[in-house]
């Protein structure tokens, strides 16, 4: 029988963090959701609250066009993020032999420089006038007037280029503990490379694979600076609007408005994957050590 | 076999690791692109991206004569010193309940934890600065670092628990058996097995601290942190200085991870961790999931 | 440890209804809602003698840096130590960021802005600003250009001082489109996508409406209107590549446009040959940018003392050859280099001038403000 003092011991453990996490990202997300439901505006003397649930959905309506765009860079972000990153990953769990962490760090090098000036090199090495963007013009792979920069296909290529590691990270993590012998059984049996994949492997790593669409569409739909700095007039994204709702207009209802709806929308997709799923499935493997023992 | 054949053979078995190759090197073209361009003599002393004006060791030279710039760096590093401090012992102590010890609400707390993980920045930032308008709470330092932690301390969490949980409790049990407390036996058998996890999580924190722009950005005020700074300055041409300083953060940073890794060999020939269960964890850094 | 469904779910609800609480009990407790109010006194910023610590606001590449530049000189001759910061990119942006803090009677610790005509109005209307004795700053008003002295937005100044004035046109990249003479030719298909227009509503919406033969001075809202849907149209089928604040230079630069919407006196960070500013045939828009002195600010004393400073000719004289804008200070045409004094960039004729307009704001700036946002963000 664990005595009071032990029971106690893991609260006081969680408690400053838990108490941390409240205080900071949960009651913040309800006082966002409050002031999405004042009204007024700066410039006519302030703010009151007045249950104006109609902010919802006029924010919505004012911007379908951003949320639209928005999922579609995020999703094709992430679907080039996961066709680089698997092989990827694969090549460095099973390939990469003396050189695993070497090429780990590789790919989280990109974290060490700040994010703004990663994203700026590439408008520079994406700009009208380089040579690698002359290249792809020979090659007929630019858009139509013949410029990268400022286009959708930048943004994509941007944010593809930021959010890879998320990918590539919880795909590896996956694909080590993959068995090979499975895939060897797989073989023993007749089955193709191909079939092995598909049959075996593929579902294996099923939840790193989830587990990386989630880390790498999530925060690429909320972002802002890629569209900002390599995109141009046509490129807004959702992010974009908030941050000049918020910062430049300070409109803040119509801000926490759509900010509140953005949040609710994601949540509505991390929940239906944790159904799925369980929590423990996304935060790694859960066996616990008491749990086991 | 003949010629084409070896070579087209050969081609197809190694066709991974030369994609992973290809893919590395794309990873690394900025940094490079960066690197290089610190070191290209321009007529305003603000970046050009053209290497016309020649070779210059300046810009490495005269890297910390930039007031605004040394403000900025000063105290992105002072926050992410404190945060890092902050989150990660808030982070290790929740991770250390989460595996080790039973009570009610775990399904909670998991969710708690993992949330902020999934929530685009954007949100966070606003929500943040929602709430501090709401109080008239003054922006600045401490908004920035209570807003840092609270990203952080999930990171954290995640790091921590999967070192945990490949730990073999055997030893200390041992430790135990042999009438040391559980005091001693934290401080002398947990604790140094458990450093290195510790540390790749304060790594994490550090770089995640360091790196943010658009919280920071919402919740600031009008102190100038590290991006905010290149920020303002993408404007209207960066002083090539931020380059240079730039690429050594990044130095210092492959340094940093390098000893890591190394500390982390050593204190595993000291003990049998077991190593295989290192990989688990969603988010590996350096220095849990690959010690092979 | 099992723990049944109920008891599971009953633990939820309890947990989400002690986050409720809390929260409605943090909002009982905490403090007021967004619209403050300074309670209407304007105070007057105060004298003294001149030392102590000095942080001024400005735009970027508004200043001679350096050891021999015009804050090392004031540091010399006053013994104040100042901090300055070159973080104004945006009025909007700043106003937005130092808001709360100015709502507070705080103004993050410092004395001077520098901010347009139009901002240093609303911030002043707002309460956000402290007024000007002008029998403290016996120097600004004795060389202050005429012209100044008296503008619609501050009658008398007084709580405004020109800091420099400046010319909204067209910088062109004259190897690339030389016939670019009015801002109507930026709509041109040949262009598309290479052309750039200022963030700023007040330069680019009314250089676009003096496109269309209207006077912004003049202009009702549904010609600001007009203008702006025109804009709209631009930016939607690419024509326009992209809305910039001080970056558009980089844009010339690096050779991604060949057009852009921009300042006159921006030559010095344009590292393009090619590139030369136009007046647009159907004129500019004339604006300046002023130092205001925000409530809270910590040294007010020294505040004037810098604005006295730099209202001398020879200090003035200094600053304009290196940032080649339009000086407020009389006398300066004098003292400067001969090629400087004949650029009609930096000393316009009333003949160069004679098309363009001062800057102004639509009727409905609210309603207008919103309209150009939203043209802002796609």
């Amino acid at each position: 029988m664990r005595s009071l003092k032990q029971r106690l011991v893991p609260y006081w453990l969680l408690g400053p963090g838990l108490l941390w996490l409240l205080f900071f990202f949960v009651v913040p997300m309800y006082f966002m959701g409050e002031l999405a439901l004042y009204s007024g505006s700066k410039t006519t003397g302030g703010f009151e609250f007045t249950w104006a649930f109609e902010n919802f959905p006029d924010a919505l309506s004012g911007h379908e066009e951003q949320i639209l765009r928005s999922f579609f860079y995020a999703g094709t972000a992430t679907v080039l993020a996961l066709l680089i990153g698997y092989p990827l990953a694969y090549a460095i769990a099973f390939r990469g032999g003396r050189f695993k962490v070497l090429l780990l760090f590789a790919v989280i090098a990109p974290f060490f420089t700040t994010y703004l000036i990663r994203t700026i090199a590439w408008k520079t090495i994406l700009s009208d006038d380089s040579p690698i963007v002359s290249v792809l013009q020979t090659l007929s792979l630019t858009p139509g007037d013949g410029r990268v920069l400022a286009t959708s296909g930048a943004v994509i290529a941007g944010l593809t280029y930021n959010f890879l590691p998320f990918m590539v990270l919880p795909l590896y993590a996956n694909l080590e503990r993959l068995d090979l012998r499975l895939v060897e059984a797989a073989k023993d049996l007749y089955s193709s490379s191909r079939t092995a994949f598909l049959k075996v492997t593929l579902p294996l790593t099923m939840p790193g694979i989830v587990a990386g669409v989630l880390l790498t569409f999530i925060p690429a739909f909320g972002d802002y600076i890629n569209a900002e700095l390599l995109g141009g007039t046509g490129q807004s994204m959702i992010g974009n609007v908030i941050q000049s709702l918020y910062l430049n207009q300070r409109d803040y209802p119509e801000a926490a408005a759509l900010s509140f709806l953005m949040m609710a929308l994601i949540l509505a997709i991390v929940l239906v994957y944790i159904r799925f799923a369980g929590t423990e499935a996304f935060m790694g493997d859960e066996d616990d050590a008491e749990g086991a023992k | 076999m003949s010629a084409p054949a070896r070579a087209w053979a050969w081609l197809r078995r190694n066709a991974l690791p030369i994609y992973a190759g290809l893919a590395v090197a794309y990873m690394l073209i900025p940094i490079v692109v960066v690197a290089v361009f610190s070191f290209g003599e321009t007529p305003k002393d603000k970046l050009t991206f053209a290497l016309d004006n020649g070779f210059t060791w300046e810009y490495w030279r005269t890297m910390f004569d930039i007031p605004e710039l040394n403000d900025a760096l000063s105290t992105s590093l002072r926050l992410a010193a404190f945060s890092t401090l902050i989150s990660t012992a808030i982070g290790t102590a929740m991770a250390i309940a989460l595996v080790r010890h039973r009570f009610a609400g775990k399904r909670v707390a998991n969710l708690l934890i993992v949330i902020p993980m999934a929530t685009p920045e954007v949100v966070i930032g606003a929500s943040l600065l929602s709430m501090f308008i709401y109080y008239t709470f003054a922006l600045g330092f401490t908004t920035l670092l209570i807003a840092h932690v609270m990203f952080s301390i999930s990171f954290v969490v995640v790091v921590v628990r999967s070192r945990l949980i490949g730990f073999d409790r055997n030893l200390e049990e041992a430790a135990a058996d042999l009438g040391a407390g559980p005091f001693t036996t934290f401080r002398t058998i947990t604790f140094p097995l458990l450093a290195p996890g510790i540390i790749s999580a304060a790594l994490l924190a550090f770089a995640l601290s360091i790196d943010d722009f658009v919280i920071s950005n919402f919740n600031s005020g009008t102190t100038v942190t590290f991006p905010l700074y290149v920020y303002g300055v993408s404007l209207r041409g960066i002083p090539v200085q931020v380059n240079a300083l730039a690429t050594l953060l990044f130095i210092v940073a492959v340094i940093a991870v390098a000893l890591v890794l190394f500390q982390q060999r050593r204190a595993e020939r000291m003990a049998s961790v077991r190593p295989e269960a290192e990989a688990d964890s969603p988010i590996p850094v350096p220095g849990t999931a690959a010690a092979q | 440890m099992e723990e049944s469904r109920r008891g599971r779910a009953w633990g939820r609800v309890t947990a989400a209804l002690a986050v409720l609480a809390l929260a409605l009990g943090l909002t009982a407790c905490g403090g007021g809602g967004g619209g403050g109010d300074n309670g209407g006194d304007v105070t007057t910023a105060e004298a003294g003698p001149v030392k102590g610590d000095l942080t001024i606001s400005n735009w970027p590449g508004y200043i001679d840096p350096g050891k021999d530049g015009t804050v090392a000189e004031f540091e010399d001759e006053t013994g104040v130590s100042v901090k300055y910061i070159e973080d104004v990119n945006d009025n909007n942006d700043f106003n937005g960021k130092l808001e709360p803090q100015l709502e507070q009677g705080e103004s993050g610790g410092r004395s001077i802005f520098v901010v347009t005509d139009w901002m240093a109005k609303q911030m002043y209307d707002q309460g956000f600003l402290q007024e000007i004795n002008p029998d403290d700053l016996p120097t600004v008003f004795e060389n202050m250009v005429p012209g100044l002295k008296d503008p619609s937005f501050d009658p008398g100044r007084k709580f405004s001082i020109p800091w420099q004035s400046g010319m909204t046109g067209i910088w062109v990249d004259k190897s690339k489109a030389p016939e670019i003479k009015s801002v109507n030719d930026l709509f041109d298909p040949k262009y598309k996508g290479k052309v750039t227009m200022l963030e700023e509503m007040r330069d680019s919406v009314a250089l676009v409406m003096k496109g269309e033969g209207v006077d912004p001075d003049e202009a009702s809202d549904e010609d600001w209107e007009k203008a702006i849907d025109k804009i709209d149209a631009a930016a939607d089928s690419g024509q326009i590549r992209s809305f910039t604040g001080n970056n558009y230079t980089e844009d010339l630069t690096a050779g991604n446009i060949v057009a852009a919407i921009g300042w006159s006196g921006d030559a010095s960070i344009i590292e393009n040959e090619n590139a030369e500013w136009i007046m647009p045939a159907e004129g500019c828009v004339l604006w300046s940018d002023n130092m205001v002195i925000p409530v809270g600010a910590p040294n007010t004393a020294a505040a004037l003392g810098w604005m006295e400073f730099v209202y001398e000719p020879e200090v003035a004289t200094d600053l304009t050859e290196y940032i080649t804008y339009i000086s407020p200070v009389e006398g300066v045409k004098e003292l400067v280099s001969p090629e400087l004094a004949k650029d009609p960039l930096v000393f316009p004729t009333p003949e160069f001038q004679k098309e363009c307009s001062t800057q102004v704001s639509p009727d409905d700036v609210a309603g207008i403000s919103e309209a150009w946002a939203d043209v802002l963000t796609g």
